[in-house]
């Protein structure tokens, strides 16, 4: 059973269109990453999973045939834009949470997730006095308790230092272990690539991009250069077969045009300077989100409009 | 609507609300405030201004300030003393009489030497009193005397002018127009020639008592005789009303805020991720009716105590308590749905600072015709107003607590109005609650927030 069914969804607000015909279907069980430009209509799409925005078409069914509205007892919610009750304790506050969600207490598992991020020492101490890391991992618990059987993560790293980031990492891969399904937006692509089992790509509220990561690389073929060479961007420069060079500092990556020969850009830069690796890729879901929302990409959107 | 997560929220705001030192110092400075003021006020009515009260009198009439220093003597004799404890409890007037100047140039001149003792407080007050002063007005006259551009006086000859610069209320005045038309109608019969000495029946003022009406003892059967009215009779349903007011703008006033500092502190997405916006509105309404009917136990239970010590318990029949709760949670729901709609199209605090006095006029408005109805409880004007839905609650609740009564349809009436209003409050309230309290930046103009309450 899928635990998430979009069709043909679309949402709109006065003149503008956030989000235009989506159509999407999300396992139970997997980890679902949304990426995507600022105003793409990731936050709208999963504002209306949890039944704040009610779509203008289409519908939405959660774990068959539930409904939204009906569904928000398993569903655990983390919005991009955070905030706590500031005077409550970290205690109160999650009990709080956990009783909303539940209709019970859930003093147990408060306590296990405090223990587990580090934070049971906390407990009694408002939320005001928290550091911003503490406050955020805070409100992933009260995300969590009591354990949803859908988690919607808005921008969960955000802001968030490595040992934090690692610590909802890790909480995020043992509720998936669980069964729990996870949709998460980030702008971090690396993250997207490692840490998502599919991936979705919303631009301009449309659906550009759907599937696994290597669905989506696939579709690209290996177009990518990745190149370390003595002289750095000089050398790679006016190589043939290259239509775009992104200069990473120590290394350079370059798209081939469509059909070129990469063993023909190899020899002019041999010809050029020393070689110290070449290795011929699939893109990155960074640079296949810059392909299609880009700077250049927006170009050639004016361009062609 | 799932009432567990309504009340999850309910009591939330609640306990965060009641453990607030401001409502703690609230719940008990109110009352000690407003009881020290009425304490404060009746030491002060107990310890009057005994001074002597010097006032000067023009009389172009040449008869009447002979009279009129005559009846004032008299009322002095008679309302100077307790006759119980013989100790003064008025101020005495001291009159002054003065010939009046000569020419009408002088005259103005003397008014002002006069004008400037009162300013200079060697003076209360000067009467003139015109040489037609004598003569009664006739049908037809000019009741008014008064030019309604310039407020001159447009025949200064007949009656009394009266000059002073005594501020807000005039006791004075009100005191001296007994002795004025007691010294006037002394001299009158005088002119005609009856001898006052020997007929000073003739001139006597009648007093009026005021008494309750008779009433049967329903199980006895006996007839209780009309006592003295108090002004408590008037006093303690005023003090009923006004502690509605204390406590309906204490219970809804912080919802206005609670729901912006969630809004502003990017809390209310967290909450609507578990509860839907008409859930959230209702527990946050709930929790504010928790915490009026908290004060207000606190009210009405200190209330009934302090009636019982003053010995004034009959004045507020209890049969009122269910209908002040009755108005004060239909009230109380009212406005905090009002707030909760206000505070969700709030940006920032300082939205909601402006929007305050929007939210307390169904509040302050009948506040305001506290007196009107007072003076005239069954008028049609306190009758009309007390039907008015947002304005039922506390004008219905005075009305029916003052010993004039009401009909007994009209609280009724008047529930079941304010009740649907309530209703339709709440309805309109979470419509705009749902689209407005997630938006961001100015708030919406009133045309907008009124297509959101009815289109959704």
């Amino acid at each position: 059973m899928d635990a998430v069914q979009i069709s043909h969804v679309t949402k709109t607000f006065g003149s503008v269109t956030a989000v235009d015909g989506l159509s999407l279907t999300v396992p139970q069980g997997s980890i679902y990453g949304f990426i995507g430009p600022n105003g793409s209509g990731k936050t709208t799409t999963m504002r209306m999973i949890v039944n704040i925005f009610y779509p203008d078409r289409g519908e939405i069914r959660l774990f068959g045939d539930g409904r939204p509205e009906t569904s928000t007892d398993f569903i655990g919610y983390l919005p991009e834009e955070r905030g706590l009750y500031q005077r409550m304790t970290v205690q109160a506050l999650l009990e709080f949470y956990g009783e909303l969600r539940s209709g019970h207490g859930v003093k147990a598992e408060v306590a296990n997730w405090l223990e587990r991020l580090g934070l049971a020492s906390r407990a009694s101490d408002k939320v005001e006095t928290l550091s911003k890391g503490m406050t955020q991992k805070v409100q992933f618990i009260a995300t969590v308790i009591p354990e949803p059987k859908l988690l919607i993560l808005d921008e969960p790293f955000s802001g968030l230092d490595p040992v934090s980031a690692e610590a909802i990492r890790s909480a995020i891969l043992d509720l998936r272990r669980r069964g729990v399904t996870i949709i998460l937006s980030t702008h971090d692509m690396h993250l997207a690539e490692s840490l998502c089992d599919y991936i979705l790509m919303i631009f301009r509220g449309r659906k550009v991009l759907d599937g696994t990561l290597t669905s989506i690389q696939d579709q690209y073929g290996e177009d990518t250069i990745r190149v370390t060479a003595d002289g750095g961007v000089a050398a790679v420069e006016s190589l043939p077969g290259v239509e775009q060079i992104r200069d990473l500092g120590q290394v350079q990556e370059l798209r081939l045009t469509r059909g070129a020969d990469p063993q023909e850009a190899l020899r002019a830069l041999v010809a050029k300077a020393r070689v110290t690796s070449f290795s011929l890729t699939k893109p990155s879901l960074y640079d296949i989100f810059m392909r299609i929302a880009g700077p250049a990409a927006e170009e050639a959107n004016h361009a062609s409009a | 609507m799932r009432v567990h997560k309504v009340l999850t929220i309910a009591k939330r705001d609640y306990i965060a609300t009641v453990r607030t030192k401001a409502f703690l110092f609230g719940l008990v400075v109110a009352p000690i405030l407003f009881g020290g003021g009425s304490i404060g006020m009746s030491f002060l009515n107990g310890k009057p201004d005994l001074a002597d009260r010097h006032i000067a009198i023009i009389d172009h009439t040449g008869v009447v300030a002979g009279a009129l220093v005559s009846a004032v003597r008299e009322k002095n004799e008679r309302e100077l003393f307790d006759k119980k404890t013989h100790r003064q409890i008025e101020a005495r007037y001291v009159f002054e009489v003065i010939a009046p100047a000569a020419d009408p140039a002088s005259s103005k001149d003397q008014l002002l030497a006069l004008s400037g003792r009162v300013r200079s407080k060697r003076l209360v007050a000067f009467l003139e009193i015109g040489k037609d002063a004598l003569r009664p007005p006739k049908p037809g006259d000019d009741a008014d005397d008064f030019d309604l551009g310039t407020s001159k006086r447009t025949n200064p000859d007949t009656g009394v002018a009266y000059y002073t610069n005594a501020g807000g209320i005039d006791e004075m005045r009100r005191w001296l127009s007994g002795p004025i038309s007691d010294g006037v109608r002394l001299a009158r019969l005088t002119q005609f020639g009856i001898d006052i000495e020997r007929n000073r029946d003739l001139a006597a003022s009648v007093r009026i008592d005021g008494l309750s009406l008779l009433e049967r003892d329903e199980k006895t059967g006996a007839v209780r005789e009309a006592r003295k009215r108090s002004e408590l009779e008037v006093l303690v349903p005023a003090f009923t009303a006004v502690v509605l007011v204390m406590i309906v703008m204490v219970g809804s006033a912080p919802m206005l805020q609670s729901v912006t500092q969630d809004k502003s502190q990017r809390i209310v997405e967290t909450l609507l991720g578990a509860a839907s916006p008409f859930e959230l509105m209702t527990g946050k309404v709930l929790g504010s009716v928790g915490v009026s009917v908290t004060s207000s136990l606190f009210y009405v239970i200190a209330g009934v105590a302090a009636v019982n010590a003053l010995g004034v318990a009959g004045l507020l029949p209890l049969t009122i308590i269910p209908w002040f709760y009755a108005y004060l949670l239909t009230d109380v729901v009212m406005l905090c749905a009002f707030a909760a709609a206000l505070g969700a199209c709030c940006g920032t605090p300082q939205d909601a600072q402006n929007f305050a006095i929007v939210l307390l006029m169904p509040v302050l408005l009948p506040a305001f015709m506290l007196v009107t109805v007072l003076r005239q409880p069954n008028g049609a004007l306190a009758t009309a107003m007390s039907l008015v839905p947002p304005f039922t609650p506390i004008l219905m609740l005075l009305r029916q607590a003052l010993p004039s009564g009401v009909p007994a349809w009209q609280p009724w009436v008047g529930l079941a109005g304010a009740l649907a209003f309530a209703a339709v409050t709440v309805w309109a309230a979470s419509r705009i609650f749902r689209v407005a309290i997630l938006m961001q930046g100015k708030p919406p103009k009133l045309a907008e927030a009124v297509r959101w309450a009815l289109k959704g």
